[in-house]
């Protein structure tokens, strides 16, 4: 990703640039501070945590640092430490007219220690080359005679892993802070997109029972007809079954004792007349007709009930 | 300042604006399937009280079985007159026992009783009775 972007070597003695895009940038040693130390631990991260420890006196103490560490290689206990003020170069890269927002990603020269196999010119009266494993900014005058400054900086010399200023200055949110949170977002949306797609292509059970019912009554689709048909015989089911009701009330009131004298039932109104043998089955009567909360009323003189109601 | 220096934090507002949009998406959904599912339920419960009531008001061979009910009685005490969907039936000098069956026989059947008029006369009942369906 790195080695995409246009790589620009930063000095002091640089003159001011102007870019429309983003660039990486590589610092000569003006802008940090190396120490190589043989530690016994096994990952960069607790490497890192005692950097400061080890730059201790060495650095400004007015300035806030910050630390890039990686292993020489694979089977030493050797570590390199680069000690770096972001503030600084911010401040430095914004002199030259270079926008914060405009890097991508910061390379330290050490990072290419094995591609300084001769000493590049940097500015007018300056050299970067390596010795002892360590690359330094030199005056071009402590270079002999036949020693000239051959090696020509370009985009090769950018190492795989770089440091983004950006994620150190401005950010409300650290990289593996937005990390977290997008990928968190990302799940939430994954879910819930798929609860609503479930939703709404699930609905059809419903819907495919409505119109089974559709296609075995096609007559009952319309809703209005449903209405009108279903009118009908709610008001036809409720009088059917008063008129039923009530005579099986009458029915239960026929016993020992009891005669049916008469019954008239029409859509509107009933009534029936019992004949009582004396004023104690009248009374039974009467009594089971307030129970079913019917209408009674005696006929002067005898023991007949007539038991009345309205449909 | 540009948009570039907050890349991360437009990276995590892309993901929670996608979230929300997903979020409104699901409750979208889940409002119309409500919706839809009360209509459809509504639907379904109309025509099953629909096809209910019809199975005990429609009967096609209510016909037939009001011949027989004229036919429990000697012919003699019936008087039967059926015009289109409408009886029209007079019974006379019905016993107790005839007439509590003709009653139990009348009214378990899927009709309209419109007229039902029972008259005791000494120890027999006359019933003038009128239907339709």
């Amino acid at each position: 990703m790195g080695n995409k972007k246009e790589l620009i070597l930063i000095h002091h003695d640089m003159k001011g640039i102007t870019l429309t895009h983003s660039v990486n940038i590589m610092l000569t040693p003006e802008f940090y501070t190396l120490k190589k130390e043989a530690i016994p631990v096994k990952y960069a991260y607790q490497a890192k945590r005692i950097a400061p420890s080890l730059f201790e006196g060495l650095l400004d103490e007015n300035s806030r640092y910050d630390y890039l560490v990686w292993k020489e290689s694979k089977t030493s206990n050797e570590w390199t430490f680069i000690a770096y003020d972001t503030a600084k170069i911010a401040e430095f890269l914004a002199s030259k007219g270079l926008a914060f927002s405009q890097v991508a990603k910061v390379f330290f020269a050490q990072q290419s220690l094995g591609l300084f196999e001769s000493a590049m010119a940097v500015g007018e009266d300056k050299v970067l080359l390596a010795i002892d494993a360590v690359i330094v900014l030199l005056p071009r005058m402590l270079l002999s005679q036949d020693e000239r400054p051959s090696l020509q900086f370009s985009k090769r010399f950018t190492p795989q892993k770089g440091v983004s200023l950006q994620s150190t200055q401005t950010s409300f949110v650290s990289l593996s802070q937005s990390i977290i949170l997008t990928m968190l977002f990302m799940l939430f949306a994954g879910i819930f997109a798929f609860e609503g797609y479930t939703l709404a292509h699930s609905g059809g059970e419903l819907q495919e029972e409505l119109e089974a019912l559709y296609e075995e009554h096609s007559s009952l689709s319309s809703s209005y007809t449903r209405k009108g048909i279903l009118n009908k015989y709610q008001s036809l089911d409720k009088k059917e079954r008063q008129k039923r009701d009530n005579i099986k009330q009458l029915s239960s009131m026929i016993f020992k004792g009891v005669t049916l004298n008469s019954l008239e039932l029409n859509d509107k109104k009933w009534k029936a007349t019992f004949s009582c043998q004396d004023s104690k089955v009248a009374k039974r009567v009467k009594d089971l007709s307030q129970k079913y909360g019917l209408n009674h009323r005696n006929i002067t003189g005898i023991n007949d009930v007539i038991i009345e109601g309205s449909l | 300042m540009s948009w570039q220096r907050y890349t991360k934090e437009l990276m995590v507002l892309g993901a929670l604006l996608l979230m929300l949009g997903a979020f409104y998406y699901k409750m979208s959904a889940l409002n119309s399937q409500s919706d839809t599912g009360s209509q459809s339920k509504a639907s379904i419960a109309q025509i099953q009280e629909v096809l209910a009531l019809k199975e005990i008001w429609v009967d096609k061979k209510l016909a037939k079985k009001l011949e027989k009910l004229k036919k429990i009685l000697p012919v003699s005490k019936v008087k039967w007159h059926k015009k289109g969907k409408k009886i029209d039936a007079y019974f006379k000098g019905l016993t107790a026992r005839e007439l509590n069956t003709i009653i139990t026989k009348i009214f378990n059947l899927p009709i309209s009783i419109t007229k039902l008029n029972i008259d005791k006369k000494a120890l027999v009942y006359n019933v003038e009775f009128k239907c339709k369906w």
